[in-house]
């Protein structure tokens, strides 16, 4: 892979302002989702070949129509991983045994949601990252399975009301910690980013592009239509997040664990998730304390171990 | 040209090795694992230049295989009965890809129960997904169809993976003199992959395999797929025949073994097939008038060249190496399907089931289904299918079933042993 | 039979306003059929749902192509290719636009021998937006005219149960309204006759070429050709920057638009309204305020204006 030189961004100002993902996808207005692929794209750039497995994103391109200025594949559920390695390989092959140019090189990226990530494509994630494959996971994170009307996935947050968790206490469950599922494997990269937060993004994406092997990203990806709120407030639910520090901006490097821009006097978690209709419950027709405390004390005890 | 003892899995692999194979992605499964370590040691040993990478599941194998050929490069790989399947969803996705390459499947029986043992309900279940298959019966023909079914993958007109079958065990473990071709002379028919437009370059950014939203778009990509397919006829008589050109070796489409004046005929997929030839020449001996069909391409189905090789016969007996529950045989059904209406088609057309789960078909059996099929022609009557199975092997049943069902307590008495 | 079908964005409720009509003429003892159309959840994208009413056993099934009565929520819809508002409408068809504009004008504009009423727009105010389903269905049983009143408020009851008493209130009393509103139209819709079997015109069957996969396979060589379609059409509300309150920090607009639709000319930020959803992320984020959200039907006035003065 050629080497990129590291930007290593300081401020928005240093953002790319050309933006190289074509307008005109069927993504919901205000989707969070699209908003960090924007900007991680700006960085990855067109030489790229994206490795696409089911979820809303899959919808980006409709035949005759792509946004893309660099390549795409659409696999399946569970084996966008598996695509990579297929496509990395190939790569590999074909300028080892010289029958195309270095310069035909692409980065190869895995974007999925987290219904694979979390889930069906758990298992060839491992795959991957255990063969050591040299290629960028980018998971949209929007705590539900989206693309087919926001049911819980496994990065549903405990609570949360989705469509087949409508009871008064919302979904029992609680979100798996996939970046320690991933850090475990002790691949190359993992981070954590927001498209709220983007000077953190892109220093982690432009990071990445600089090193080689597995490395993998959750963006936080808030949702208007699964999350239920109003689209103009995907990026003030997106800093909350990590305001409250529901959301730690973390990076795995080199086996540590470093923690980007954490929150210096959290905000109570209710700020968060007041802006948000799938915790409505925790609020009308009468307060769930005992349910918001909980989480609040999840977050707590999560940076208090941290300390 | 050497003449060597191999495997059906070491032709296999050579077949592989000739072809210059770039990419193996592999997962091991019972029969199939002696392809994917004579391939992965002969790449350790510097003596084929590939790359082998060993995938965590087949579901990923296939993923892997048909995305590096989608990249622009030629790929092999193997499999069998539950790892067929659990690749399943990704032989549909892929064959939709248009991109190249072969897969060799062992065949092998599926669950449940589980076996290990031969029979063809795991290739059978492909039939749809677009994959062209091609069936063997011998280890040289292993070898042979491997390299041909690159050929017709990669034809223009073609531009889908083919799947090359052999049975588990009866070819895959046995081994038969090989005419293993020289590496040039192999290339030489072969050739180098043309990726086409279909690949993978900075130079030339590509959506692949994109989402269809609406019917008729959706029935053009389908459609020409199917069609594609269909190209397979005439692309795998071209093949074969520059096949026979350069190797002295001939494999038509459709195997017709002393069928041209046969008043009836056998019709058999591959290794048990052998057999069948072992009893169309004692039946001729003893004064019938026999001979075997055993088509090698099942998809695309030929069956214009079953009309025609069966136009005139008296009767066809099918014995299919597999049951689609609820149905039947699918080899009797497809021929079925093929022969309604045509003129001079048989009358007759018998099924019989034998050989699941790996179950022997004796040469006996194969001298009463021609005693069979001659009443049905007598007497203008079609009888049911039969499945092969003797009294004999109900009792041993029996017997198996009364071990299983001995309750605890039977055997606690037995052995002295109280419940308290 | 009654072939109806409703023309909408996600997220405005045509796929509850097709069942309260569904329900309706259920509870009048039709034999039904409604559904919703769309692809995947998409706020704002087009959808459309059809019923079928029938005082027999339905034989017919998906999409209606020949509709007796078409609904447009939304009448932003209309010159939407994809929204498909104008398929199958013939001289027959009844076309009931949700729209500020005169059915004179629509009459003008569209040039069709169908019979137009249009119902006053609502205020574009997004709360509003959440009632335009019941209104248009109000509208709509009226124009029918074999659905009694009683039998509306019976089905909206029913499909709304879930949301409560306040809210059922007042999507009654806006499809009610609706309902004795249309009185001058009352019964304008006629269920179409069936079509002919014994002459009709032939589809035009083709054997299909074949074409190799260099051309047959599902892909797209072209680079981000997503820009040919505007999703600007999606947008109720528009936002505009204000250059003089604008400080030109550049960056925060452009970046956080979560399409892209915002880029940065000679450093001053341009909004695509080709392409804009009208999410207003970028008005919620700028750090002067200097980009005010407008309704999108006056911002269109505005320019039209604008465009005969200059």
């Amino acid at each position: 892979m050629t080497s990129q030189t590291v930007h290593l961004y300081r401020s928005m100002k240093e953002l790319p302002s050309t933006h190289l993902l074509g307008t005109g996808t069927p993504m919901c207005a205000g989707c969070g989702g699209l908003e960090a692929l924007n900007q991680l794209y700006d960085i990855i750039g067109e030489r790229s070949v994206f490795i696409n497995a089911a979820g809303c994103m899959t919808l980006l391109s409709v035949y005759p129509f792509t946004p893309f200025r660099g390549s795409w594949l659409y696999t399946a559920m569970a084996s966008a991983p598996a695509g990579a390695q297929g496509v990395r390989d190939a790569l590999d092959i074909l300028i080892e045994k010289q029958r195309i140019a270095a310069d035909e090189d692409m980065q190869v990226v895995v974007l999925t949601g987290d219904g694979s990530a979390y889930g069906m494509g758990l298992s060839a994630t491992s795959g991957a990252i255990e063969r050591n494959l040299d290629f960028l996971y980018i998971c949209y994170d929007n705590e539900g399975y989206g693309n087919t009307g926001q049911q819980f996935s496994g990065a549903t947050p405990h609570g949360a009301r989705t469509s087949t968790s409508r009871g008064p206490r919302g979904y029992p469950g609680f979100k798996k910690d996939l970046f320690a599922i991933w850090a475990a494997h002790k691949p190359a990269y993992v981070a954590t980013v927001a498209g709220a937060e983007p000077v953190d993004l892109a220093r982690k994406i432009e990071k990445a592009m600089s090193i080689k092997g597995p490395r993998l990203l959750i963006a936080l990806s808030p949702c208007p239509t699964g999350w239920d709120y109003d689209p103009k407030d995907t990026v003030t639910v997106g800093k909350l997040a990590v305001k409250t520090g529901v959301w730690p901006l973390k990076e795995y490097i080199d086996g540590k664990v470093m923690h980007t821009k954490p929150p210096r006097e959290r905000k109570p978690v209710e700020e968060y998730l007041k802006l948000q209709g799938r915790y409505k419950h925790l609020f009308e027709p009468k307060r769930n304390d005992k349910l918001i405390a909980e989480i609040q004390q999840k977050v707590d005890r999560y940076w208090n171990q941290t300390d | 040209m050497t003449r060597t003892l191999l495997t059906g899995n070491g032709a296999a692999a050579w077949g592989a090795r000739l072809a210059a194979t770039d990419y193996i992605p592999a997962f091991p499964i019972t029969p199939q694992t002696e392809i994917i370590e004579s391939l992965s040691t002969w790449i350790d040993r510097d003596e084929m230049t590939a790359r082998m990478v060993t995938m965590e599941s087949e579901h990923s194998m296939i993923t892997a295989a048909a995305a590096a050929a989608a990249s622009g490069i030629r790929v092999f790989s193997a499999t069998s009965s539950q790892g067929l399947l659990y690749g399943m969803e990704m032989l549909y996705t892929v064959s939709g890809w248009r991109a190249p390459f072969v897969l060799v499947n062992v065949s092998r029986g599926l669950a449940s129960p589980i076996t290990l043992e031969p029979d063809h309900n795991d290739i059978m279940a492909a039939r749809d997904c677009g994959f062209l298959q091609i069936h063997c019966s011998t280890c040289q023909e292993v070898l042979d169809s491997t390299l041909m079914a690159f050929r017709l993958a990669e034809h223009e007109r073609i531009r889908l993976p083919v799947i090359v079958n052999m049975d588990g065990f009866y070819l895959s473990f046995t081994r038969e003199p090989v005419e293993v071709p020289d590496p040039a002379a192999a290339k030489r028919f072969v050739g180098d992959y043309d990726a086409e437009n279909i690949r993978f370059r900075a130079s030339a950014p590509v959506s692949q395999a994109v989402a269809v939203i609406g019917g008729a778009p959706y029935s053009y990509f389908r459609y020409e797929t199917h069609m594609a397919a269909q190209n397979g006829l005439d692309v795998y008589d071209e093949l074969s025949i520059a096949f026979a050109d350069q190797f002295d070796r001939s494999y038509p489409a459709i195997d017709a073994y002393r069928s041209e004046d046969a008043d009836i005929v056998f019709v058999m997929l591959g290794s048990f097939a052998t057999k069948a030839k072992a009893a169309v020449d004692r039946l001729r001996a003893a004064g019938h008038s026999v001979g075997l069909l055993r088509p090698r391409l099942i998809r695309p189905f030929p069956a214009g060249l079953f009309r025609n090789l069966l136009a005139g016969k008296a009767a066809a007996a099918v014995i299919d190496q597999n049951l689609s529950t609820g149905m039947g045989g699918v080899l009797h059904a497809e021929l079925a399907a093929a022969l309604y209406g045509a003129a001079d088609a048989p009358s007759r057309l018998l099924s019989f089931i034998g050989g699941l789960g790996g179950r022997d078909i004796s040469l006996e059996e194969f001298y009463q289904i021609a005693k069979v099929t001659r009443t049905a022609v007598a007497e203008q009557k079609t009888p049911p299918p039969r499945l092969l199975y003797t009294e004999q092997e109900l009792r041993e049943m029996r017997k198996l079933q009364a071990v299983a069902s001995v309750e605890r307590d039977e055997l606690n008495n037995s052995k002295g042993l109280s419940r308290d | 039979m009654y072939r109806i079908r409703f023309h909408g964005r996600g997220g405005q409720g045509m796929k509850t306003a097709s069942r309260i009509l569904g329900t309706a003429f259920f509870l009048q003892g039709y034999e039904i059929q409604d559904a919703p159309r769309y692809g995947a959840e998409r706020r704002g994208a087009p959808i459309f749902a059809y019923v079928r009413a029938n005082d027999q056993p339905i034989f017919e099934r998906g999409i209606i192509t020949r509709p007796d009565l078409v609904v447009v929520a939304d009448d932003s819809l209309v010159p939407v290719p994809a929204a498909g508002v104008l398929t199958g409408v013939d001289r027959h068809t009844v076309l009931l636009i949700n729209s500020d504009q005169t059915a004179e004008t629509w009459q003008h504009r569209l040039n069709l021998d169908s019979r137009i009423i249009t119902l006053p727009a609502e205020t574009t105010e997004r709360d509003e937006l959440r009632f335009i389903g019941a209104t248009c269905t109000g509208a709509a049983a009226r124009l029918l005219g074999v659905i009694t009143r009683a039998s509306m408020e019976q089905a909206i009851e029913q499909e709304l149960a879930d949301l409560g008493d306040a809210l059922i209130e007042k999507n009654l009393s806006r499809a009610l309204l609706a309902y004795d509103s249309m009185q001058p139209h009352h019964g304008c819709v006629n269920p179409a006759s069936d079509t002919d079997a014994t002459a009709y015109t032939a589809p035009s069957w083709i054997d299909l070429p074949f074409d190799e996969a260099r051309i047959a396979a599902p892909d797209i060589r072209a680079a981000a050709n997503s820009v040919q379609i505007k999703t600007g059409l999606w947008r109720t509300l528009r936002p505009v920057i204000d250059y003089e309150r604008c400080n030109r920090c550049w960056w925060v607009c452009s970046t956080f638009c979560p399409d892209g639709a915002i880029k940065v000319d000679d450093k001053t930020p341009v909004i695509d309204y080709d392409h804009c959803k009208g999410c207003m992320v970028c008005v919620a984020q700028c750090p002067p305020h200097a980009i005010e959200a407008i309704p999108e039907t006056l911002a269109q006035e505005q320019e039209a204006a604008e465009e005969t003065t200059s």
